[in-house]
């Protein structure tokens, strides 16, 4: 039987599905209720054309979430949405997070779903940020079922609140747009008056009309000179006031210096003007600059989209025994929370009632869940994994363990290592000696010959105008940013470039980075004349029902044709269930033990044993598979001349297993995240270290190594502090990233070399008088495209 | 040659409508995300025939 593809989400359908949905008159199959259930609405809500012009499948809909998670009745209540509701009028703003936006279409669908809702009075859906805004009225319609909806359709949204940073840097990357084009459309008008200008050259030109053009170049001019070049002056005053001199002190002193001379020879009728260069000049900086802006916000915003760790809301038992929601923040030390499975614990506190299994993952890096009894602490933002319990909380707010990495992450990311820019030193020299030759220059030529001292001076300011120069860094970095992208690697900081290829060490951690962070099954042993097949689908139906990691590797294995009934989830042991004929079990040694009165053997690595009430049928040896990439990414590190070490938080054996496998010798294994960062201090005192992480375990390690690296499936705290992310989770990746940040560097260098010799030979020629203006002109623009195009040169870079 | 003292006014007239025209595109954020506004000529033009269809079938029920 060939493999059906479930129409909405493109997982293959697994046999005995009956799901279908009727679209365009056509049964179309579905892998599961969630796909189904989702189709539907869409269609009944009359969206076919969601099916008809979507360019990627929807998101896979991990079944039908349970009632209690569906209810967002929590975000309905007044404290809660003071953080992230702005009530204008009589209308309500929220920002949305929506994940599983896969395409155009998706917004498209979203948009449609709501506007027709009453209550509702405008949403856009950008895909970029993957955010809605939703203006609604809430006499008529609760968030709540506006977020009920959006679930509907298959997507899950989320309250957002923007933080001011990217408000600021959103109206700032706008604020640079209306710069450039401005910018743009001025130069292009100023440079087609130049060229008439220069024909005064080679032909005469009425003085009445060179005037007349003189004049219009400079009205065309201004707004570059007074507003798009705005940036520049700020930053150069920045510099100046700071003790420092930065490029943009000689780029404002060349744009202003050359137009109000330009301006004076406009008025005067004597000497040259300049203005073509002052817009060029400014245009080239422009765009250079905003490439590089755009590609780093993109990367931020994206992070920041990932919801926030601890749950805003939580359920409070009062002294009566009666359970009420109320806001995470409201929680005072002592009171006592219900968590029930599923949901991610709102404080940090202590479990006094129930037993079960906590996925601390986001703090730890590890997957498998820790069972926890009462007296057992438990942490905000981890998840509660198989049954309700009691917490009683013991920390609140700043003093939560999150709250606590997050600030040991900061100190570390304060304490970086600073790696001294090649422009800013040399930008800083090169403004120097510019103002001093230019300085020098004014004074020789005052002395001896008054008349021309001004326009000589100018000449050595614009044509040794640092165009070039400026353009020789973010020219080639924007370049290799696009190439990064490609690759599926974000640049997430500046300077990335100039480490990347010092790295002599670099650091993985375990799960998550090397390994893929998800349990498969990797061998079966087989006790009973069943097949491999069928205790698989009854493995598969008995861990149906849990949500436990170990669950999920027995999913896709899963045969809706057999039924499972009484289930019981023993938390920590196993799961019993009946199919048919007879009980079966499912869990550790010690649980089959214990039901089949047993004695089995302990064997070093995790392991599920599958029984019924007589025999023992099956074993399943479980495994965090190795990303298939590593080997071969430790391979060329080492070709590279880097070492390789693993540093882990796990104490098993596992580690040493991977590290084997992949032949890394140095393996650093139970190492808390103070002890990893003091594990990479001590490294990089003999040599520059790259780090890769995923947990946020990792996040003050990241910030303390000379260059991190977080993978795309890692917590957003973790990203926020890593200089790279792998977006494609693929290993491999950062090799090429490294051998692309080689060349890079090597662009630089040829750019800065050619910008500084066009300058040393330009120099002494301006400072003599010999440059006149349009071969200043030209020169400078010359060498700005021969740099522009040798940065070009790394776009064509194959990886 | 003296016509330029009027062509060129005119011209700088254009240029200013254009750059209006920029500006008002940048503010009304259609640079915001250019994934999408590039695809939704393609919807839109149809959607009230299938939500009059949904409706209509939904009448006799």
């Amino acid at each position: 039987m060939s493999q059906v593809a479930c129409f909405h989400c493109g997982e293959p359908v697994q046999t005995g599905s009956q799901f279908t949905t009727l679209i365009n008159d056509q049964l179309q199959p579905m892998c599961c209720p969630g796909c189904q259930a989702v189709s539907a609405a869409i269609i009944d809500a009359g969206l076919t054309n969601y099916y008809k012009y979507r360019t990627e499948p929807g998101s896979k809909q991990t079944a039908l979430v349970p009632d209690e998670l569906t209810t967002y009745s929590a975000f309905d209540l007044k404290e809660v949405q003071q953080d992230f509701v702005h009530t204008s009028d009589a209308t309500c703003n929220v920002s949305l997070t929506i994940d599983g936006i896969t395409c155009a279409a998706c917004a498209w669908l979203i948009e449609h779903k709501l506007k027709t809702v009453p209550g509702i009075n405008s949403i856009s859906v950008n895909t970029t940020t993957e955010r809605a805004l939703v203006n609604w009225d809430p006499t008529i319609v609760k968030l709540s079922e506006i977020l009920t909806l959006i679930s509907q359709i298959g997507y899950q949204a989320a309250p957002y609140q923007v933080d001011d940073e990217e408000i600021q840097s959103k109206s700032n990357s706008r604020k640079f747009l209306l710069r450039l084009g401005l910018a743009g459309f001025a130069t292009m008008q100023v440079i087609m008056f130049a060229l008439a200008l220069y024909s005064d050259y080679f032909t005469d030109l009425d003085i009445e009309y060179r005037d007349y053009f003189r004049w219009v170049s400079m009205i065309f001019a201004a707004p570059v000179v007074f507003y798009s070049a705005q940036p520049f002056y700020f930053s150069a005053l920045r510099s100046m006031l700071s003790g420092r001199l930065n490029m943009d002190v000689s780029v404002s002193i060349a744009i202003c210096g050359a137009y109000i001379a330009s301006c004076i020879a406009t008025v005067s009728g004597q000497g040259e003007v300049y203005f073509e260069s002052v817009s060029m000049f400014t245009f080239f900086l422009l765009l250079g600059r905003f490439f590089e802006q755009n590609a780093r916000q993109k990367a931020s915003v994206s992070s920041n989209n990932l919801h926030k760790l601890i749950p805003l809301t939580a359920n409070l038992i009062d002294a009566q025994g009666q359970h009420s929601e109320v806001p995470a923040k409201r929680l005072k030390i002592g009171d006592l929370i219900l968590v029930k499975p599923g949901e991610v614990i709102a404080a940090d506190g202590e479990l006094v009632n129930g037993r079960s299994s906590i996925n601390e993952a986001m703090l730890t890096g590890e997957q498998m869940p820790v069972a926890k009894v009462a007296g057992s602490q438990v942490f905000a933002g981890t998840i509660n994994v198989d049954h309700p319990i009691e917490v009683k909380v013991t920390a609140i707010g700043q003093d939560q363990l999150v709250a606590e990495i997050i600030r040991l992450q900061e100190a570390a990311s304060n304490n970086k290592p600073k790696v001294a820019l090649y422009v800013d030193t040399i930008s800083n020299y090169f403004t120097w000696t510019i103002l001093i030759v230019a300085g020098l220059t004014y004074m020789v030529w005052k002395t001896y010959w008054p008349e021309d001292a001004f326009w000589v001076t100018l000449s050595v300011l614009v044509a040794t105008c640092p165009c070039a120069l400026a353009l020789a860094t973010p020219t080639a970095v924007t370049c290799a940013t696009g190439l990064f992208t490609r690759i599926g690697v974000v640049a997430k900081k500046p300077g990335v470039f100039e480490k990347l290829p010092k790295i002599e060490h670099v650091v993985f951690d375990k799960t998550g980075t090397l390994t893929c962070g998800s349990l498969t099954i990797a061998h079966i042993e087989l006790y009973s004349d069943l097949s491999e097949q069928r205790a698989l689908s009854i493995a598969a139906a008995l861990e149906s029902s849990s949500l436990h990691p170990i669950a999920r590797a027995f999913e896709k294995y899963r045969d809706n044709s057999i039924l499972t009934h009484k289930n019981r989830n023993l938390s920590g042991l196993g799961i019993k269930a009946n199919i048919d004929d007879g009980t079966f079990f499912i869990g550790s040694a010690r649980f089959i033990n214990a039901e089949l009165n047993i004695e089995l053997p302990t064997i070093g690595h995790q392991a599920v044993y599958l029984a019924n009430q007589a025999n023992l049928i099956a074993r399943f040896d479980l495994v965090d598979e190795i990303r298939p990439d590593a080997a071969a990414t430790v391979n060329q590190l080492k070709a590279m001349h880097c070492d390789v070490s693993i540093a882990s938080g796990d104490s098993s054996s596992h580690v040493d297993e991977v590290a084997a496998s992949i032949s890394i010798n140095s393996v650093y294994k139970s190492l808390k995240p103070s002890e990893k960062l003091a594990l990479i201090e001590s490294l990089q005192k003999r040599q520059a270290v790259a780090m890769f992480g995923d947990g946020i375990n990792d996040a003050p390690v990241l910030a303390g190594a000379n260059l991190s690296i977080a993978m795309g499936s890692g917590a957003a705290v973790t990203k926020n502090s890593a200089d790279l992310i792998l977006l494609g989770d693929q290993l491999s990746r950062f090799v090429d990233a490294v051998k692309i940040a080689k060349l890079t560097g090597k662009v630089i260098r040829q750019n800065l070399l050619w910008a500084l010799g066009y300058n040393f030979f330009i120099i002494p020629l301006a400072v003599t008088g010999h440059v006149v203006p349009y071969i200043a002109a030209i020169g400078m623009s010359a060498s700005s495209l021969i740099v522009v195009a040798n940065s070009l040169r790394l776009l064509k870079v194959r990886v | 040659m003296s016509i330029i003292y009027v062509l060129i006014p005119i011209a700088m007239l254009f240029v200013l409508i254009a750059v209006g025209i920029f500006f008002w595109a940048v503010k009304s954020e259609q640079f915001d995300d250019l994934d999408r506004q590039s695809v939704s000529i393609l919807f839109d033009d149809d959607i009230k025939k299938p939500k009059e269809a949904a409706q209509d079938e939904s009448k006799p029920l």
